[in-house]
């Protein structure tokens, strides 16, 4: 046992981490190029081990594609620094005054390390667009799909049932929470080219129901995108049963959006939309766009200001409020953080970037006590010097 | 002291790191009534690239890209007088819709929109047949044209009227060539709502003046 805790407060195994840490960020921007900045911080930062492969498209690639450089994961260094600072913190240092902004120091690091694992576990992010004039209440997710059937027979209200893709395996039957359907997944394919058939017979679809059979759809399926700008097409053939009994195959895709006629399910003389769609998270208020406005400098087209002004209207009254949300100027509201991301349709349509993290006030924080800890430590040792000058 | 307090750092990390694996979980929740309108735009950079190789399925109803020049000619086509059936919702004209209005039964909605674009914008049968893709019909050749299309007075000059059933939604259409420029008068939604409402529809159309300098 003392061996372990040796080996866990050893400064040596602070520096060899610290080295691997310089390694790690280094081949992970390397490999953001070809993998885009989501996939890249799965590989290395949030993972225990990872290999990097030198790209076979890089110069030298053909004679350097075998190289491979193993290191460990984001988990694991951060886990191992974390116990490092802690271990050595409380058997070796002594509760002492002259030692106090160390301490204040090495808590803050410590929060520091706890408070990015906190928002990588709990941090969500989302985008809302909205156009100028126009009012939304949900916000969808950048790479998360689920598969939806959507009853809109109530007078007052939509109940959604949701399914996320990534519960959706080939062969497996899944049920469809709170209603007597299930669904079983015929084929799933992350990205997938879409198109009609030329021609009026469609062969090579085992769709036999839905916007597949009218307008004769064929799919080719297509590696994922990592590039940022591109979405990834997520399409699937999904078998529908009402209690055992199959009632038809779909296609669903998240390209059949709402410029599109609904697929309908029909059972039991109702009717369900059955869609396939980027994850939403709905919110007890909705967003208006009043005006959004992109300055440029006069008599160039480059862009200076980035603005959206906004309603919030929540269905409790006294949270209402209006916002201007610019550049570095993020709305807070209600946990939640609306930052100006981004515009579309020749400036008629604002997009928010919507970030969820319960963690965010740690880093603060954590910045906060490692200053004032250098504060008083070197303020300490500045008052010993001028003692000792007089 | 300090064995334990290093345990509970160790314990604390991994608790954390299990609590990370909550897996996303099927749910179904409600949601206030929501009209289907919204599309998911493309940021500014790229031209809409919805996936679909071959022509275009369906142009966005109702969100339909104001291209430069458009609103110009709207504005001079000048406006129109109508008279809202009993139990319709009248929304105020905005932008290139020249009237907009609502209805709404037990049957579901539906909403009439009136534009007017200069020249003939591709010809009767390739406005139906955009029409068509709307409701999810097959396109269809000019020889069926008559077959589901009759002739129409608006405005006491010479229109096209089209009934277009499709499964859940229905459009009832009117095109009206106007002294170089033409008339789009488009009911759409839920089938039930349209055809219980074709009489109103038929109405309001007769009851459409417009604004007429040369005859």
């Amino acid at each position: 046992m003392h061996l372990i805790f040796q080996f866990f407060s050893s400064l040596r195994l602070t520096v060899f981490l610290l080295g691997f840490s310089i390694v790690l960020v280094f081949f992970g921007t390397l490999d953001q190029v070809q993998y885009g900045i989501w996939h890249t911080q799965e590989m290395y930062f949030e993972s225990f081990f990872v290999v990097w492969a030198f790209p076979a498209h890089a110069p030298g690639g053909d004679f350097l594609h075998w190289v491979r450089v193993p290191m460990p994961g984001g988990y694991t260094l951060g886990s191992m620094l974390l116990m490092n600072l802690v271990t050595a913190h409380f058997v070796r240092f002594k509760l002492t005054w002259t030692k106090s902004g160390i301490f204040m120091i090495h808590i803050g690091l410590m929060l520091l390390i706890v408070a990015e694992l906190v928002t990588d576990l709990t941090a969500v992010e989302s985008q809302m667009p909205v156009d100028e004039g126009g009012r939304s209440n949900f916000s969808q997710s950048y790479q998360d799909n689920e598969l939806v059937f959507i009853n809109r027979s109530h007078p007052d209200h939509d109940q959604v049932h949701a399914i996320p893709a990534s519960l959706m395996k080939p062969g497996q039957t899944l049920d469809v929470p709170d209603t007597d359907f299930s669904i079983r997944t015929i084929n799933i394919y992350p990205n997938a080219e879409i198109g009609r058939a030329k021609g009026t017979t469609v062969t090579n679809t085992p769709a036999t129901q839905g916007a597949a059979v009218r307008m004769g759809i064929v799919i080719s399926p297509l590696p994922k995108s990592f590039a940022d700008d591109e979405i990834n097409t997520e399409t699937a053939y999904v078998e529908v049963f009402k209690r055992g009994e199959s009632l038809g195959i779909w296609l669903v895709s998240n390209v059949l959006d709402e410029r599109f006629p609904p697929q309908m399910v029909e059972a039991d003389g109702k009717e369900w939309e059955l869609a396939m769609r980027f994850q939403r998270q709905y919110y007890p208020f909705e967003v208006e766009l009043i005006d959004f406005k992109h300055d440029r400098y006069p008599g160039t087209d480059v862009p200076h200001n980035f603005s959206s002004e906004v309603m919030v209207r929540h269905q409790d009254d006294n949270k209402t409020q209006k916002a201007l949300i610019y550049m570095n100027h993020p709305l807070r509201y209600e946990g939640l953080t609306f930052y100006q991301a981004s515009f579309a349709n020749q400036d008629k349509t604002s997009i928010f970037l919507i970030v969820r993290n319960p963690g965010w006030i740690l880093p603060y924080i954590s910045v906060l006590l490692m200053g004032l800890g250098m504060c008083v430590q070197f303020g300490m040792h500045f008052v010993k010097f001028l003692k000792k000058r007089r | 002291m300090n064995q334990s307090l290093a345990r509970i750092a160790l314990a604390g990390t991994l608790i954390l790191g299990l609590s990370g694996c909550e897996q996303d979980k099927p749910t179904s929740y409600l949601i206030p009534k929501e009209e289907r309108n919204v599309t998911m735009p493309v940021p500014a950079a790229d031209p809409a690239k919805d996936g679909l190789s071959d022509t275009a399925v369906a142009s966005a109803p109702g969100t339909m890209q104001v291209l430069p020049g458009m609103q110009a000619a709207a504005d001079e086509a000048g406006e129109i007088a109508y008279t809202v059936p009993a139990g319709w919702e009248e929304i105020p004209p905005s932008g290139i819709r020249k009237a907009n209005l609502k209805v709404a039964d037990e049957n579901g909605s539906a909403e009439l929109t009136v534009l007017v674009f200069p020249g003939d914008v591709g010809g009767n049968l390739a406005n139906i047949n955009r029409w068509r893709g709307q409701v999810a019909l097959e396109p269809i050749t000019a020889d069926k044209l008559p077959e589901i299309t009759e002739n129409y007075t608006i405005a006491a000059h010479r229109g096209l009227y089209v009934r277009l059933e499709g499964g859940a939604q229905s459009i009832l259409g009117a095109l009206l060539p106007f002294h170089g420029s033409t008339w789009f008068f488009k009911f759409q939604g839920d089938s039930g709502t349209i055809l219980a409402n074709e009489d109103a529809f038929k109405a309001y159309l007769d009851s459409v003046q417009m604004v007429d300098h040369q005859h």
